[in-house]
Parts: C-alpha cells; sequence; structure tokens
C-alpha cells in the first residue's frame, strides 16, 4: 500500500467518524426549535444535513470550474478528471438536498414542491449539469469532450451564484438563514449546524479523492488497452 | 418524525449510490486489468 493510499483510508475513517457524530448531534444533540408544532419540531431538524447538502453541491460545481479553467490552461487530463468528478458529487448532492428539502416542504409548507425562486433556480442549476453529463456522453475523443465540457463547465457555474443569491435578490417563501445582520439559528442549534458543514465538507473531500482516483486508473486502462490494439 | 427519518434517509441513500457505483466501477476496472495481463501474458508466449 503506497503512502498517500493509506492516507485516504486514514482520510475515510476520520469522515466515517465525522458523519456518525454530525448524524447523532443532528437528531440527539440539538436542542428542538421552539414555538413549532410537533412535526414541524422533527422536521427542522432536517436542516442539519438539507444545508451542508446544498452547500457542497455548490462548492462542487465550483471545483468543476476550476478544473475546467485549469484543463483549458494546461490541456493537461487530471484537470478535466478532477472536474468530472466533481461534477458527478455535485449532481450527487444536489439530488440529496432537493429530495430532502421537499420532505422538509411537506409540513413547514404543505406541499412537497413549488415554483419559488430558489427551487426554480436549483432546479435550473440541476439541469445544467446534467447537460454538461449528456454532453461528455456524446463525445468519443477524449481531449475534444475535454474541452467542449470545459467551457460547459465554466459558463453553468454561472447558475451556482444565482441560486445561492436568489432568495435574497427575490421575494421567496424559502428561509434566508444568514445574511449580512443575522443568523437564524440559536446558539444551541449552531454547533450541530458547523459541525454538518465539517463533516460534509470532509465527506466531499474523501468521495472526490477516490473518484479522483478511480479516474486515473480509467485513464491507464485506457491507455493500456490502446497500446494493447497496436501492438 | 416519519418526514425527518425519510429526509436523512434520502441523503444516506444518495452517499452510498454514489460509493455504490464507485466500487462498481472498480470492480470493473479490476477486471479490464486482468484480461489485459491475460492478453499481454498470451502475446509473451508467443
Amino acid at each position: 500500500m503506497t503512502r498517500s493510499h493509506t492516507g485516504l483510508w486514514i482520510l475515510t475513517a476520520i469522515t466515517a467518524v465525522a458523519m456518525l457524530t454530525a448524524t447523532w448531534l443532528a437528531l440527539v444533540g440539538a436542542p428542538p426549535a421552539a414555538g413549532l408544532t410537533v412535526n414541524e419540531t422533527y422536521a427542522q431538524r432536517i436542516i442539519y444535513f438539507h444545508v451542508p447538502s446544498a452547500w457542497i453541491s455548490m462548492v462542487a460545481f465550483m471545483v468543476t470550474m476550476v478544473g475546467s479553467i485549469g484543463y483549458l490552461i494546461t490541456s493537461k487530463r487530471k484537470w478535466d478528471n478532477l472536474a468530472v468528478s466533481s461534477a458527478e458529487l455535485g449532481i450527487t448532492f444536489t439530488l440529496a438536498a432537493m429530495a430532502s428539502g421537499a420532505i422538509w416542504a411537506k409540513p413547514a409548507w404543505n406541499v412537497w414542491w413549488t415554483w419559488d425562486p430558489r427551487l426554480t433556480t436549483y432546479t435550473v442549476m440541476f439541469l445544467l449539469y446534467v447537460g454538461y453529463f449528456m454532453l461528455r456522453s456524446a463525445m468519443d475523443d477524449p481531449a475534444r469532450r475535454a474541452r467542449f465540457a470545459a467551457v460547459f463547465g465554466i459558463f453553468a457555474f454561472l447558475s451556482v451564484p444565482i441560486t445561492f443569491m436568489s432568495i435574497r435578490w427575490w421575494r421567496t417563501i424559502h428561509p434566508v438563514l444568514m445574511d449580512a445582520n443575522n443568523f437564524g439559528l440559536s446558539a444551541g442549534m449552531r454547533p450541530a449546524f458547523f459541525f454538518g458543514i465539517i463533516a460534509f465538507t470532509l465527506l466531499y473531500v474523501t468521495l472526490l479523492a477516490h473518484r479522483v482516483r478511480l479516474e486515473r486508473m480509467q485513464e491507464d486502462v485506457d491507455e493500456l488497452k490502446e497500446r494493447a490494439a497496436y501492438a | 418524525m416519519a418526514f425527518m427519518i425519510a429526509a436523512y434517509m434520502v441523503i444516506w441513500l444518495a452517499v452510498f449510490a454514489f460509493v455504490f457505483m464507485m466500487m462498481r466501477r472498480e470492480r470493473q476496472l479490476e477486471s479490464d486489468i486482468a484480461v489485459l495481463q491475460e492478453t499481454a501474458r498470451e502475446d509473451m508466449g508467443h
């Protein structure tokens, strides 16, 4: 086992412990919200995982943009690997945030879904990154695929700040958890919330490291296959 | 309470689905490597 391989497994173990602790804090450790019905009080605990999922989805798409810029500047495959790996994680966390948000919305808003500015922009962002994968799957030549996907990855990122700011720019029923002056959680709830953000960030970094390693392996196998075909 | 449990389940499910997908790809790559090694061995034998 190489040193980097060992490091990756240590990181994986730390992440597992962090995620279990975050789950305990969210479900048991954090105090119940005051002034809500029983259903709403339980549903309120969804935010400890919903917000980090949404946050990580946006971070992941930002990393895709960085990888895309890196590829266009250097033409090195490692940047494209980073971009595609991060986009896959972004899609995963977007789905997690959308599903958990819909489940929270039912007891809080009495509907599973509404065309609120945040929900609408988030859906547009999700569809743009589905388009990113459709574009990639339509091209066989790796260099051409990476170049087109990089350009798309940079433009698709424009949807991320719009989604993030949508609840501040437009009238919306989606809660604004924090702005310049206020933070919408009581002091007792903050440890669970911030620990959730840290645990999810660790989870993202760990999964990304594994996913990039897999992409590198795929690249090596493709190269060997090509060589075997010409031999 | 059912809403809370359902929300946590879908998030964990998404994470596990991603991990499962990576494990499947890794298995596929390992079998590809085994085939390549076998081909290389056969080529060296001729």
